[in-house]
């Protein structure tokens, strides 16, 4: 049976691999399994980017209607992915250093880097400097939600410290208390590329 | 004085545990006592222990256990008194006793048991003094003084009734047993035969005579509240006396009926009937074996008879046989060690031609094969013949690739039919059958411990290719699906695809629908790995 992609509603193309049943089964054979995730690791953070998507939880894979549906079904082989499998994977994404448990200490909600911290840094460092932003200072507010979209729209402001953090350890730049909370001062610096 | 009518000596050196009755337990104990006589020191029992059980005090002497241990029945006890000491003077426990008139028994059957008239069971002391039934046929205790023949010298006069078992009624002249108050017949009240139940006439100095009745325990090292609390607890439970008025069913032994009666209508009906029933009980009870015997022992005989024909037809048969199979067996290929051949071989050769067992080779037996490696080496040839039989595809495998070792084994002792293999000997002659096999059969032991011999075609790896080529067009095959297609049962093929699947050369599909007709537990289908060399045709980006 020859497995074919498809585009999702949303505009997403899902490889031809998720049309396959047994690719929304646990497999008991380790190597093959870890093969299976390899896969699904892939088509997760895609999906993440494609969807501006921060956040995994067991839940999606549990009730219909979220936005994850897209990927943990497949209505046109009539198969969906399981919540422990979908657990497994979150586990899976974290050993590999993917995607952070949100809140800590519980195992069935993620954070997805579908670009590391480091690759959030550049971003955050790249965007300051082309939208004339270096050595002003700015609310973390002001970045994530910004008056002209940008790569940085809707960042989890966890994700957002992190990267500010990377950029400080490399003097780009500077953690700054402000009247509400926290601001950053990004500074020109060299580029860590 | 108090003291010494009241208690009886025991050896101080053997512990109390070892002097319980069966019926009694040890309460609690408390060193460092003194005892009272009536109201004065007692010389003698001034440093010791005392235990309280259900029963009895024990006081052990600390000076001269042999002489001056005692026991004390409970049951003397009327009241008890508490005194909590003052200054020097010591905690005391006071045991008022009541007269030794109102306990009159003799000591002896509480000590040393007694007999059972009818079944004579000897009945262990300690048994409550007014249940005097036998604890094996439940009969009630005759008068102690004709059951009772180990009794030593009795303290008191008790009772002067010279020794009758029976007693004949004045009215009808039947002979009535020695406790019966009346006749048995007419109900005619028996002249003053109630020797067990008229109290005695106390022959011995009134006790009241040495003062107050009463014993008292002096603690000189404290735990008197403890123990008091204890002595009260024993005393209340009254472990001593029988539970009276107790209503028992009983079954009327000579008609069956139930019914309901007091402990003394029982024990009375026990006594008339039970021992009547007993003796015809054991009447017919001998009857029936008796007869048993005779029947089983005519079995027997006739047995006998059938065994005798059956040696006399097998040795016939022997000896005609021997003389008929001698000349085929020099034929058979293994026939060397003919002339040395044991009479047993010919006697199985020869049963076994007799009873049909067609086999081309008689069995090969140790007996035959001297040298145990040559013996192998034909049991392995056999074995190997056995299952395929030469090309008729008749042999055990009948023309499958593969067999389960257990058919194997059960279909090779069946074709042997004497001389069955065990199950170690053929695990190492399968391991050998592979050269002899043509196409050369493998042993091969799945993970869950099922050992099978297969042709090459079932080998992990072409078993493996085959189910791959199968599966590769069209994808998604259940277990039983393959297993019609291989022609093999479920269970053998639920091992050969996991092996495949240890491989990874086949993926699983467990269904899992969204609510569709694939619940949960929906059956496995088998698909090729589509995982390896996946290469990834999805959503790409521009810049990754």
């Amino acid at each position: 049976m020859a497995l074919s992609t498809h585009t999702t509603p949303t505009g997403f193309l899902l490889p031809s691999i998720h049309s396959a049943p047994p690719f929304f089964t646990q497999q008991p054979n380790p190597a093959t399994q870890a093969t299976v995730t390899e896969q699904w690791t892939k088509l997760i953070l895609s999906y993440a980017r494609f969807r501006r998507l921060f956040t995994l939880r067991v839940e999606d894979a549990e009730t219909s209607g979220g936005d994850w549906d897209e990927v943990s079904r497949n209505p046109r082989i009539n198969r969906r992915l399981l919540p422990s499998y979908l657990e497994y994977i979150i586990s899976q994404l974290v050993a590999k250093g993917l995607a952070v448990y949100e809140p800590a200490k519980q195992t069935r909600s993620v954070q997805l880097y579908w670009r590391l911290p480091e690759e959030w840094a550049e971003v955050l460092h790249e965007w300051a400097s082309s939208t004339g932003q270096l050595n002003t200072i700015m609310t973390f507010y002001e970045i994530v939600e910004p008056p002209l979209p940008s790569e940085l729209s809707n960042l989890p402001i966890s994700l957002l410290k992190k990267a500010i953090g990377i950029l400080a350890k490399t003097a780009r730049a500077q953690i700054i208390a402000v009247a509400d909370g926290e601001g950053v001062r990004f500074l020109a610096g060299t580029s860590g590329r | 004085m108090i003291l010494k009518s009241y208690t009886k000596l025991i050896d101080g050196t053997i512990p109390v545990q070892a002097l319980l009755y069966d019926d009694e337990q040890l309460l609690g104990s408390q060193e460092g006592v003194g005892i009272y006589d009536g109201q004065q020191k007692s010389a003698h029992h001034q440093s010791g222990a005392i235990y309280v059980t259900t029963h009895r005090l024990f006081y052990y002497s600390n000076q001269s256990p042999h002489r001056y241990s005692f026991s004390f029945d409970l049951a003397h006890t009327t009241q008890t008194d508490y005194y909590a000491g003052l200054f020097t003077s010591s905690a005391k426990v006071t045991l008022h006793l009541r007269s030794l008139d109102d306990v009159a028994d003799d000591e002896d059957d509480v000590t040393a048991g007694w007999e059972c008239s009818v079944c004579s069971f000897r009945n262990p002391p300690g048994t409550s003094r007014n249940s005097q039934v036998c604890a094996l046929c439940g009969v009630p205790r005759s008068d102690p003084t004709d059951t009772s023949p180990t009794s030593k010298s009795l303290p008191s006069s008790r009772s002067t009734t010279p020794f009758t078992s029976e007693v004949s009624c004045t009215a009808c002249t039947y002979l009535n047993t020695a406790s019966s108050k009346s006749c048995e017949i007419c109900g005619t009240p028996l002249p003053g035969m109630h020797s067990g139940t008229a109290p005695p006439s106390p022959a011995l100095k009134p006790i009241s005579d040495y003062g107050p009745r009463l014993i008292r325990v002096s603690f000189r090292k404290g735990g008197d509240k403890s123990f008091y609390a204890i002595l009260k607890r024993s005393l209340q439970g009254k472990a001593w006396e029988v539970k009276t008025g107790r209503y028992q069913a009983v079954k009327c032994p000579r008609s069956g009926h139930r019914f309901v009666a007091s402990v003394h209508v029982f024990n009375f009906l026990r006594f008339t009937t039970v021992s009547d029933g007993l003796l015809r009980n054991a009447e017919t009870s001998a009857q029936t074996s008796h007869s048993d015997m005779t029947e089983s022992l005519k079995d027997l005989e006739a047995f006998m008879v059938k065994a005798r024909d059956m040696v006399r037809l097998a040795q016939d048969l022997n000896e005609r046989l021997s003389a008929t199979t001698g000349p085929a067996t020099s034929s058979s290929p293994h026939s060397s060690s003919l002339s040395s051949e044991p009479e047993e071989a010919t006697f199985i050769r020869s049963s076994l031609s007799q009873l049909g067992l067609q086999m081309a080779n008689a069995p090969v037996t140790l007996d035959m094969i001297k040298d145990e490696r040559k013996w192998e080496e034909q049991l392995v040839q056999e074995l190997a013949d056995v299952i395929q039989d030469g090309d008729s595809g008749k042999g055990i495998l009948r023309g499958r690739g593969i067999i389960g070792l257990d058919e194997v084994w059960g279909g090779w002792n069946r074709a042997r039919g004497i001389s069955l293999i065990p199950p170690s000997t053929f695990l190492t002659i399968v391991r050998q059958i592979k050269s002899h096999t043509l196409p050369p059969l493998d042993v091969r032991t799945f993970p869950n411990g099922l050992t099978v011999l297969h042709t090459p075609e079932f080998g992990e790896g072409a078993f493996s290719d085959r189910i791959v080529t199968l599966l590769a067009p069209e994808g998604g095959k259940t277990t039983s699906e393959i297993a019609s297609f291989e022609d093999l049962g479920l269970g053998m093929t639920w091992e050969l695809i996991q092996a495949v699947e240890q491989r990874g050369d086949i993926v699983r599909d467990e269904g899992g629908g969204g609510g569709g007709a694939w619940g949960e537990g929906a059956e496995v289908r088998w698909w090729a790995n589509v995982f390896d060399g996946y290469i990834w045709d999805g959503h790409s980006f521009q810049d990754s």
